[in-house]
Protein backbone atom coordinates (compact mmCIF):
# COMPACT_ATOMS: atom_id res chain seq x y z
CA UNK A 1 0.00 0.00 0.00
CA UNK A 2 1.56 3.44 -0.66
CA UNK A 3 1.40 6.35 1.81
CA UNK A 4 -1.30 7.92 -0.31
CA UNK A 5 -3.44 5.00 -0.19
CA UNK A 6 -2.60 4.72 3.32
CA UNK A 7 -3.69 8.17 4.56
CA UNK A 8 -6.48 7.84 1.88
CA UNK A 9 -7.93 4.97 4.09
CA UNK A 10 -7.19 6.58 7.80
CA UNK A 11 -9.03 9.61 6.64
CA UNK A 12 -12.59 10.11 8.08
CA UNK A 13 -15.78 12.12 6.58
CA UNK A 14 -14.41 14.87 4.14
CA UNK A 15 -10.83 14.05 4.93
CA UNK A 16 -11.08 15.01 8.37
CA UNK A 17 -8.58 13.46 10.30
CA UNK A 18 -9.76 10.45 13.44
CA UNK A 19 -9.55 11.32 16.20
CA UNK A 20 -11.15 11.71 19.88
CA UNK A 21 -13.42 14.61 21.18
CA UNK A 22 -9.48 15.78 23.10
CA UNK A 23 -7.76 16.51 20.17
CA UNK A 24 -10.61 18.92 18.82
CA UNK A 25 -9.95 22.76 19.29
CA UNK A 26 -12.35 25.32 19.75
CA UNK A 27 -14.35 26.20 16.67
CA UNK A 28 -13.81 22.90 15.67
CA UNK A 29 -16.73 19.99 14.77
CA UNK A 30 -16.24 16.67 16.01
CA UNK A 31 -18.47 14.06 13.30
CA UNK A 32 -19.97 11.30 14.99
CA UNK A 33 -21.75 8.25 13.01
CA UNK A 34 -24.67 6.54 14.96
CA UNK A 35 -25.28 3.74 12.81
CA UNK A 36 -28.58 2.80 14.56
CA UNK A 37 -31.23 1.35 12.09
CA UNK A 38 -35.15 1.68 12.31
CA UNK A 39 -36.86 -0.75 13.69
CA UNK A 40 -39.82 -0.96 11.27
CA UNK A 41 -41.16 -0.50 7.80
CA UNK A 42 -39.81 -2.07 4.37
CA UNK A 43 -37.51 0.68 4.21
CA UNK A 44 -34.30 -0.03 6.51
CA UNK A 45 -30.03 0.75 5.62
CA UNK A 46 -30.07 3.79 7.91
CA UNK A 47 -27.20 1.80 9.53
CA UNK A 48 -24.45 2.22 6.54
CA UNK A 49 -25.16 5.79 6.67
CA UNK A 50 -22.48 7.17 8.29
CA UNK A 51 -19.64 4.90 6.44
CA UNK A 52 -21.27 5.92 3.11
CA UNK A 53 -20.82 9.69 3.43
CA UNK A 54 -17.72 8.98 4.47
CA UNK A 55 -17.01 7.19 1.58
CA UNK A 56 -19.05 9.31 -1.00
CA UNK A 57 -16.95 12.60 0.21
CA UNK A 58 -13.73 11.15 0.39
CA UNK A 59 -14.76 9.77 -3.30
CA UNK A 60 -15.76 13.74 -4.51
CA UNK A 61 -12.57 14.69 -2.66
CA UNK A 62 -15.39 17.21 -0.31
CA UNK A 63 -13.66 19.45 2.83
CA UNK A 64 -15.32 21.13 4.80
CA UNK A 65 -14.39 24.35 5.74
CA UNK A 66 -14.25 23.79 8.88
CA UNK A 67 -11.52 21.91 10.88
CA UNK A 68 -12.62 19.16 13.05
CA UNK A 69 -11.72 15.60 13.73
CA UNK A 70 -13.69 12.21 12.93
CA UNK A 71 -14.35 10.70 16.27
CA UNK A 72 -15.53 7.37 14.66
CA UNK A 73 -18.84 5.22 14.99
CA UNK A 74 -20.88 4.88 17.98
CA UNK A 75 -20.82 1.64 19.92
CA UNK A 76 -24.29 0.71 19.71
CA UNK A 77 -23.80 -1.73 22.27
CA UNK A 78 -25.48 -0.67 25.68
CA UNK A 79 -27.51 2.55 26.75
CA UNK A 80 -26.24 4.24 23.29
CA UNK A 81 -28.67 7.09 23.73
CA UNK A 82 -27.01 8.15 27.01
CA UNK A 83 -23.74 8.25 25.61
CA UNK A 84 -24.49 10.16 22.85
CA UNK A 85 -26.12 12.33 24.56
CA UNK A 86 -23.20 12.56 27.05
CA UNK A 87 -20.90 13.11 24.20
CA UNK A 88 -22.69 15.90 22.73
CA UNK A 89 -22.89 17.40 25.92
CA UNK A 90 -19.17 17.20 26.15
CA UNK A 91 -18.51 18.84 22.49
CA UNK A 92 -20.73 21.90 23.43
CA UNK A 93 -19.52 22.44 26.47
CA UNK A 94 -15.93 22.65 24.90
CA UNK A 95 -17.12 24.48 22.01
CA UNK A 96 -17.15 21.62 19.49
CA UNK A 97 -19.90 21.32 16.78
CA UNK A 98 -20.91 18.05 17.02
CA UNK A 99 -21.93 16.42 13.57
CA UNK A 100 -23.74 13.93 14.28
CA UNK A 101 -24.17 11.02 11.00
CA UNK A 102 -27.35 9.03 11.77
CA UNK A 103 -28.87 6.47 11.70
CA UNK A 104 -32.53 6.46 12.32
CA UNK A 105 -34.48 9.07 14.13
CA UNK A 106 -33.73 7.87 17.45
CA UNK A 107 -30.15 9.61 17.33
CA UNK A 108 -31.85 13.42 16.74
CA UNK A 109 -34.32 12.53 19.85
CA UNK A 110 -31.19 11.87 21.58
CA UNK A 111 -28.73 15.10 20.71
CA UNK A 112 -32.11 16.91 20.91
CA UNK A 113 -32.45 15.62 24.73
CA UNK A 114 -28.82 16.30 25.14
CA UNK A 115 -29.42 20.23 24.39
CA UNK A 116 -32.75 20.80 25.95
CA UNK A 117 -32.71 24.49 26.15
CA UNK A 118 -31.77 25.42 22.37
CA UNK A 119 -34.40 26.14 19.42
CA UNK A 120 -34.10 23.34 17.15
CA UNK A 121 -34.22 24.25 12.98
CA UNK A 122 -35.47 20.98 11.65
CA UNK A 123 -36.02 19.67 8.13
CA UNK A 124 -38.74 16.97 8.25
CA UNK A 125 -42.05 15.62 6.61
CA UNK A 126 -43.58 14.88 9.77
CA UNK A 127 -42.93 16.86 12.85
CA UNK A 128 -42.37 14.21 15.66
CA UNK A 129 -44.25 15.16 19.35
CA UNK A 130 -40.95 15.90 21.42
CA UNK A 131 -40.08 18.12 19.05
CA UNK A 132 -43.03 20.41 18.92
CA UNK A 133 -42.97 20.29 22.87
CA UNK A 134 -39.77 21.63 23.19
CA UNK A 135 -40.24 25.77 25.79
CA UNK A 136 -37.82 27.14 23.01
CA UNK A 137 -38.52 28.06 19.55
CA UNK A 138 -38.67 25.49 16.70
CA UNK A 139 -39.00 25.89 12.66
CA UNK A 140 -39.82 23.17 10.96
CA UNK A 141 -39.02 22.79 7.07
CA UNK A 142 -40.68 20.98 4.87
CA UNK A 143 -43.52 19.45 6.52
CA UNK A 144 -46.33 17.72 4.77
CA UNK A 145 -50.35 16.78 5.27
CA UNK A 146 -49.98 13.96 6.98
CA UNK A 147 -49.10 15.25 10.67
CA UNK A 148 -51.29 13.64 13.14
CA UNK A 149 -54.30 16.07 14.27
CA UNK A 150 -52.79 16.31 18.20
CA UNK A 151 -49.40 17.45 16.39
CA UNK A 152 -51.02 19.93 13.88
CA UNK A 153 -52.77 21.02 17.24
CA UNK A 154 -49.64 21.90 18.99
CA UNK A 155 -47.78 23.50 16.17
CA UNK A 156 -50.49 26.18 15.89
CA UNK A 157 -51.38 26.81 19.64
CA UNK A 158 -47.19 27.15 20.09
CA UNK A 159 -47.18 29.59 17.00
CA UNK A 160 -44.20 27.38 15.96
CA UNK A 161 -42.92 28.81 12.36
CA UNK A 162 -43.47 25.64 10.08
CA UNK A 163 -43.39 25.73 6.03
CA UNK A 164 -44.19 22.76 3.53
CA UNK A 165 -41.72 21.23 1.19
CA UNK A 166 -43.80 23.18 -1.96
CA UNK A 167 -43.78 26.77 -0.46
CA UNK A 168 -40.59 26.02 0.08
CA UNK A 169 -39.93 25.00 -3.49
CA UNK A 170 -41.43 27.56 -4.70
CA UNK A 171 -39.89 30.37 -2.37
CA UNK A 172 -43.11 31.35 -0.71
CA UNK A 173 -42.21 30.35 2.45
CA UNK A 174 -40.42 33.56 4.91
CA UNK A 175 -38.53 32.58 7.49
CA UNK A 176 -38.23 35.91 9.59
CA UNK A 177 -36.88 35.29 12.67
CA UNK A 178 -33.78 32.76 12.78
CA UNK A 179 -32.42 31.69 15.95
CA UNK A 180 -29.01 33.03 17.44
CA UNK A 181 -27.93 30.15 18.10
CA UNK A 182 -30.17 26.40 17.12
CA UNK A 183 -29.67 22.92 16.84
CA UNK A 184 -30.03 22.17 13.20
CA UNK A 185 -31.57 18.59 12.07
CA UNK A 186 -32.20 17.08 9.06
CA UNK A 187 -33.95 14.48 7.91
CA UNK A 188 -33.20 13.21 4.51
CA UNK A 189 -36.86 11.61 4.29
CA UNK A 190 -37.89 15.63 3.57
CA UNK A 191 -36.63 15.48 0.04
CA UNK A 192 -39.07 14.16 -2.64
CA UNK A 193 -38.75 10.69 -3.14
CA UNK A 194 -38.08 11.43 -7.19
CA UNK A 195 -35.36 13.33 -6.82
CA UNK A 196 -33.65 10.97 -3.98
CA UNK A 197 -35.18 7.83 -3.15
CA UNK A 198 -32.41 7.07 -0.47
CA UNK A 199 -34.60 7.60 2.75
CA UNK A 200 -36.13 5.68 5.18
CA UNK A 201 -39.33 7.25 4.75
CA UNK A 202 -41.31 7.91 1.68
CA UNK A 203 -42.06 10.99 1.20
CA UNK A 204 -43.98 11.85 -2.58
CA UNK A 205 -44.91 15.62 -1.96
CA UNK A 206 -41.09 16.66 -0.50
CA UNK A 207 -38.66 19.21 -1.27
CA UNK A 208 -36.03 19.54 -3.89
CA UNK A 209 -32.74 18.35 -2.54
CA UNK A 210 -31.21 21.86 -4.32
CA UNK A 211 -34.05 23.49 -2.57
CA UNK A 212 -32.98 21.98 0.99
CA UNK A 213 -29.47 23.00 0.39
CA UNK A 214 -30.37 26.75 -0.71
CA UNK A 215 -32.66 27.44 2.12
CA UNK A 216 -30.07 25.71 4.74
CA UNK A 217 -27.39 27.75 3.02
CA UNK A 218 -29.19 30.98 3.34
CA UNK A 219 -29.72 30.47 7.44
CA UNK A 220 -27.30 32.70 9.39
CA UNK A 221 -27.47 30.73 12.78
CA UNK A 222 -24.38 29.74 15.17
CA UNK A 223 -25.29 26.35 14.70
CA UNK A 224 -24.46 23.98 18.25
CA UNK A 225 -24.96 20.76 16.79
CA UNK A 226 -26.12 19.37 13.28
CA UNK A 227 -27.55 15.89 13.21
CA UNK A 228 -28.94 14.24 10.10
CA UNK A 229 -30.71 11.29 9.88
CA UNK A 230 -33.25 9.43 7.98
CA UNK A 231 -30.62 8.30 5.14
CA UNK A 232 -30.71 5.03 3.64
CA UNK A 233 -28.37 5.01 1.07
CA UNK A 234 -28.48 1.46 -0.64
CA UNK A 235 -31.99 2.75 -1.33
CA UNK A 236 -30.53 5.22 -3.78
CA UNK A 237 -28.31 3.62 -6.26
CA UNK A 238 -27.32 7.05 -7.86
CA UNK A 239 -25.89 8.50 -4.71
CA UNK A 240 -28.59 11.81 -4.95
CA UNK A 241 -29.27 11.18 -1.39
CA UNK A 242 -26.06 11.17 -0.08
CA UNK A 243 -24.93 14.08 -2.26
CA UNK A 244 -27.81 16.22 -0.78
CA UNK A 245 -26.35 15.37 2.22
CA UNK A 246 -23.35 16.21 2.27
CA UNK A 247 -24.09 19.53 0.62
CA UNK A 248 -26.91 20.47 2.96
CA UNK A 249 -23.74 20.17 5.94
CA UNK A 250 -21.23 21.65 3.99
CA UNK A 251 -23.71 24.31 3.18
CA UNK A 252 -24.62 24.80 6.98
CA UNK A 253 -21.19 24.87 8.10
CA UNK A 254 -20.02 27.83 5.28
CA UNK A 255 -22.73 29.73 6.74
CA UNK A 256 -23.33 28.71 10.24
CA UNK B 1 -11.13 6.13 -48.31
CA UNK B 2 -12.15 3.99 -51.28
CA UNK B 3 -16.43 2.73 -51.81
CA UNK B 4 -15.01 -0.98 -50.96
CA UNK B 5 -13.49 0.11 -47.97
CA UNK B 6 -16.38 2.75 -46.72
CA UNK B 7 -18.78 -0.26 -47.04
CA UNK B 8 -16.55 -2.39 -44.57
CA UNK B 9 -16.79 0.34 -42.06
CA UNK B 10 -20.57 1.21 -42.42
CA UNK B 11 -21.27 -1.52 -39.92
CA UNK B 12 -19.22 -0.05 -37.11
CA UNK B 13 -20.83 2.35 -34.47
CA UNK B 14 -19.51 6.16 -35.24
CA UNK B 15 -20.32 9.42 -33.38
CA UNK B 16 -23.50 10.91 -34.99
CA UNK B 17 -23.67 8.11 -37.76
CA UNK B 18 -20.70 9.63 -39.42
CA UNK B 19 -18.73 7.78 -41.88
CA UNK B 20 -15.53 6.63 -40.68
CA UNK B 21 -12.58 8.13 -42.16
CA UNK B 22 -8.42 8.64 -41.48
CA UNK B 23 -6.00 11.67 -41.41
CA UNK B 24 -5.92 11.41 -45.31
CA UNK B 25 -9.65 12.27 -45.67
CA UNK B 26 -9.55 15.53 -43.88
CA UNK B 27 -9.21 19.03 -45.70
CA UNK B 28 -9.86 22.59 -44.58
CA UNK B 29 -13.36 22.66 -43.47
CA UNK B 30 -14.07 18.97 -42.76
CA UNK B 31 -15.03 18.41 -38.68
CA UNK B 32 -13.14 15.34 -37.59
CA UNK B 33 -14.13 14.17 -34.62
CA UNK B 34 -11.99 11.79 -32.45
CA UNK B 35 -12.56 9.90 -29.28
CA UNK B 36 -9.64 10.12 -26.09
CA UNK B 37 -9.46 7.15 -23.74
CA UNK B 38 -7.62 8.69 -21.21
CA UNK B 39 -9.19 9.54 -17.49
CA UNK B 40 -6.39 9.30 -15.09
CA UNK B 41 -4.82 12.53 -15.89
CA UNK B 42 -6.47 15.60 -14.85
CA UNK B 43 -9.22 15.68 -12.83
CA UNK B 44 -9.17 11.72 -12.75
CA UNK B 45 -12.53 9.88 -12.29
CA UNK B 46 -12.74 6.32 -13.10
CA UNK B 47 -14.96 5.72 -16.27
CA UNK B 48 -14.78 9.04 -18.40
CA UNK B 49 -12.65 7.64 -20.79
CA UNK B 50 -15.79 5.18 -21.98
CA UNK B 51 -17.66 8.29 -22.97
CA UNK B 52 -16.35 8.16 -26.90
CA UNK B 53 -17.69 4.26 -26.69
CA UNK B 54 -20.88 5.20 -25.18
CA UNK B 55 -21.69 8.18 -27.85
CA UNK B 56 -20.88 5.77 -30.86
CA UNK B 57 -22.97 3.02 -29.13
CA UNK B 58 -26.05 5.15 -28.82
CA UNK B 59 -25.39 6.99 -31.99
CA UNK B 60 -27.87 6.81 -34.59
CA UNK B 61 -27.66 8.24 -38.12
CA UNK B 62 -28.62 11.67 -37.20
CA UNK B 63 -28.10 15.10 -38.26
CA UNK B 64 -24.72 16.14 -38.08
CA UNK B 65 -22.64 18.17 -40.49
CA UNK B 66 -22.29 16.23 -44.16
CA UNK B 67 -18.49 17.01 -43.60
CA UNK B 68 -18.21 15.27 -39.93
CA UNK B 69 -16.07 12.37 -39.99
CA UNK B 70 -15.27 10.05 -37.23
CA UNK B 71 -11.20 9.85 -37.24
CA UNK B 72 -11.46 7.17 -34.49
CA UNK B 73 -9.26 7.35 -31.37
CA UNK B 74 -6.16 9.70 -30.65
CA UNK B 75 -3.25 7.07 -29.11
CA UNK B 76 -2.88 7.32 -25.84
CA UNK B 77 -0.47 6.09 -22.99
CA UNK B 78 -2.50 7.32 -19.93
CA UNK B 79 0.70 5.22 -17.55
CA UNK B 80 3.39 7.48 -19.26
CA UNK B 81 2.19 11.08 -19.02
CA UNK B 82 5.58 12.10 -20.52
CA UNK B 83 5.04 9.96 -23.36
CA UNK B 84 1.37 10.82 -23.24
CA UNK B 85 0.83 14.55 -23.99
CA UNK B 86 3.19 14.50 -26.47
CA UNK B 87 2.08 11.57 -28.67
CA UNK B 88 -1.86 13.35 -27.88
CA UNK B 89 -0.43 17.09 -29.17
CA UNK B 90 1.15 15.54 -32.45
CA UNK B 91 -1.69 13.62 -33.40
CA UNK B 92 -4.46 16.78 -32.45
CA UNK B 93 -1.79 18.62 -34.55
CA UNK B 94 -1.55 16.37 -37.48
CA UNK B 95 -5.49 16.68 -37.87
CA UNK B 96 -5.94 20.75 -37.17
CA UNK B 97 -2.61 21.34 -39.60
CA UNK B 98 -5.09 19.22 -42.40
CA UNK B 99 -7.13 22.44 -41.96
CA UNK B 100 -9.80 20.22 -40.69
CA UNK B 101 -12.11 21.35 -37.22
CA UNK B 102 -11.58 18.86 -34.54
CA UNK B 103 -13.79 18.01 -31.78
CA UNK B 104 -12.11 15.56 -28.91
CA UNK B 105 -14.84 13.49 -27.11
CA UNK B 106 -14.20 12.17 -23.33
CA UNK B 107 -11.61 11.43 -20.97
CA UNK B 108 -10.73 14.09 -18.49
CA UNK B 109 -9.73 17.49 -19.14
CA UNK B 110 -6.39 16.35 -19.98
CA UNK B 111 -6.88 15.91 -23.53
CA UNK B 112 -8.22 19.66 -23.71
CA UNK B 113 -4.82 20.90 -22.77
CA UNK B 114 -3.14 18.59 -25.60
CA UNK B 115 -5.65 19.87 -27.62
CA UNK B 116 -5.27 23.38 -26.92
CA UNK B 117 -1.37 23.22 -27.27
CA UNK B 118 -2.10 21.50 -30.68
CA UNK B 119 -4.22 24.49 -32.00
CA UNK B 120 -1.26 26.82 -30.88
CA UNK B 121 1.06 25.01 -32.89
CA UNK B 122 -0.62 24.27 -35.77
CA UNK B 123 -2.06 27.54 -36.21
CA UNK B 124 0.51 29.66 -35.17
CA UNK B 125 -2.51 31.95 -33.67
CA UNK B 126 -3.23 33.13 -30.09
CA UNK B 127 -6.29 30.56 -29.60
CA UNK B 128 -8.71 31.25 -26.50
CA UNK B 129 -10.28 28.24 -24.63
CA UNK B 130 -13.56 29.27 -23.87
CA UNK B 131 -15.57 27.31 -21.13
CA UNK B 132 -19.15 26.28 -21.60
CA UNK B 133 -21.03 27.97 -18.80
CA UNK B 134 -24.58 29.21 -17.52
CA UNK B 135 -23.46 32.89 -19.04
CA UNK B 136 -20.62 32.88 -21.12
CA UNK B 137 -19.68 36.21 -21.05
CA UNK B 138 -17.23 36.93 -24.32
CA UNK B 139 -16.71 40.45 -25.95
CA UNK B 140 -14.43 37.92 -28.24
CA UNK B 141 -14.18 39.30 -32.02
CA UNK B 142 -15.70 37.38 -34.56
CA UNK B 143 -12.77 35.77 -36.45
CA UNK B 144 -10.89 35.38 -32.59
CA UNK B 145 -9.82 31.40 -33.11
CA UNK B 146 -11.24 29.45 -30.09
CA UNK B 147 -11.16 26.10 -28.22
CA UNK B 148 -14.80 25.20 -26.82
CA UNK B 149 -14.12 23.58 -23.44
CA UNK B 150 -17.31 21.71 -22.72
CA UNK B 151 -16.99 20.05 -19.41
CA UNK B 152 -20.14 17.40 -19.01
CA UNK B 153 -19.20 17.97 -14.77
CA UNK B 154 -21.23 20.91 -14.87
CA UNK B 155 -24.72 19.29 -15.99
CA UNK B 156 -27.27 19.20 -13.05
CA UNK B 157 -27.11 16.43 -10.67
CA UNK B 158 -30.65 15.13 -12.04
CA UNK B 159 -29.19 14.60 -15.63
CA UNK B 160 -26.44 11.93 -14.84
CA UNK B 161 -26.25 8.82 -13.51
CA UNK B 162 -23.34 9.37 -10.56
CA UNK B 163 -23.86 13.18 -9.76
CA UNK B 164 -20.58 14.72 -8.24
CA UNK B 165 -22.78 17.92 -6.98
CA UNK B 166 -26.70 18.89 -7.08
CA UNK B 167 -27.12 21.82 -9.21
CA UNK B 168 -25.28 22.69 -12.43
CA UNK B 169 -26.85 23.17 -16.19
CA UNK B 170 -29.28 21.05 -18.29
CA UNK B 171 -28.75 19.76 -21.38
CA UNK B 172 -30.28 22.24 -23.02
CA UNK B 173 -29.01 25.43 -21.31
CA UNK B 174 -25.52 23.76 -22.73
CA UNK B 175 -26.79 23.47 -26.10
CA UNK B 176 -27.65 27.08 -25.73
CA UNK B 177 -24.48 28.68 -24.36
CA UNK B 178 -22.97 27.05 -27.68
CA UNK B 179 -24.87 28.09 -29.77
CA UNK B 180 -24.41 31.76 -28.64
CA UNK B 181 -20.71 31.66 -28.23
CA UNK B 182 -18.92 33.83 -30.25
CA UNK B 183 -15.36 33.36 -31.92
CA UNK B 184 -13.84 30.68 -34.69
CA UNK B 185 -14.75 27.27 -33.25
CA UNK B 186 -11.23 25.91 -34.45
CA UNK B 187 -11.58 22.71 -32.03
CA UNK B 188 -13.71 21.43 -29.16
CA UNK B 189 -13.23 18.97 -26.14
CA UNK B 190 -16.30 17.05 -24.51
CA UNK B 191 -15.38 15.42 -21.24
CA UNK B 192 -15.90 14.78 -17.48
CA UNK B 193 -18.59 12.47 -17.75
CA UNK B 194 -18.28 8.78 -16.52
CA UNK B 195 -21.14 7.54 -18.69
CA UNK B 196 -23.52 4.66 -17.21
CA UNK B 197 -22.13 1.41 -19.43
CA UNK B 198 -25.15 0.15 -20.56
CA UNK B 199 -26.45 -0.86 -24.73
CA UNK B 200 -28.96 1.73 -24.84
CA UNK B 201 -27.66 5.07 -23.61
CA UNK B 202 -29.31 6.38 -20.17
CA UNK B 203 -30.07 10.25 -20.04
CA UNK B 204 -26.69 11.48 -19.88
CA UNK B 205 -25.33 9.48 -22.76
CA UNK B 206 -28.47 11.35 -25.09
CA UNK B 207 -27.68 14.11 -23.39
CA UNK B 208 -24.13 14.07 -24.18
CA UNK B 209 -24.56 13.42 -28.00
CA UNK B 210 -27.53 16.28 -28.21
CA UNK B 211 -24.30 18.47 -27.20
CA UNK B 212 -21.89 16.57 -29.27
CA UNK B 213 -23.83 17.18 -32.31
CA UNK B 214 -24.68 21.41 -31.25
CA UNK B 215 -20.92 21.43 -30.94
CA UNK B 216 -20.19 19.59 -33.95
CA UNK B 217 -23.00 22.29 -35.40
CA UNK B 218 -20.72 25.02 -33.86
CA UNK B 219 -17.74 23.99 -35.56
CA UNK B 220 -19.34 23.91 -39.13
CA UNK B 221 -20.35 27.18 -38.79
CA UNK B 222 -17.22 28.25 -37.89
CA UNK B 223 -16.28 32.13 -36.81
CA UNK B 224 -20.29 33.45 -35.55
Amino acid sequence: MTKAQGRLKMAGYANLPLGEISQCEVGNVGVLGVPSEVDSGLRSGASLAPDALRKMSKQLGIDLPVHGRDLGNLDLSGDWPEVLMQLVTQMVSCRVMPVVLGGALDVASAVLRALPDLPVVAALPLARRDLVQRPADTILLGLNGGQPADIWDQIIQRKIHWSTARQLDEGRANILEMPEHAVLWIDISVIDLGHAAGAVGLNPGGMKPETLVSIIGAMSCDWQAIVITGLAPACDTRGVSELASIEVLNAALRHG
Amino acid sequence: MGDAAQIQFDTIPSFLGVPVGDLEDLVPGRIAIAGYFCDNLDHPAAGQRYLARQLRYVSGFGNAPANSIDVGDVNVFPLEPNKHFPAVTSQCQAVLETGARMVLVGGDSSGLKALATAANKATGADITVVSVTKDIVSALPKTQPIILSVDLDKLAAKWVSHPRHLVGLSPAEMVAQIEITRGNVVAAAIFGLAPELDNRGRTETCAALAILQAVTERLNKGAG
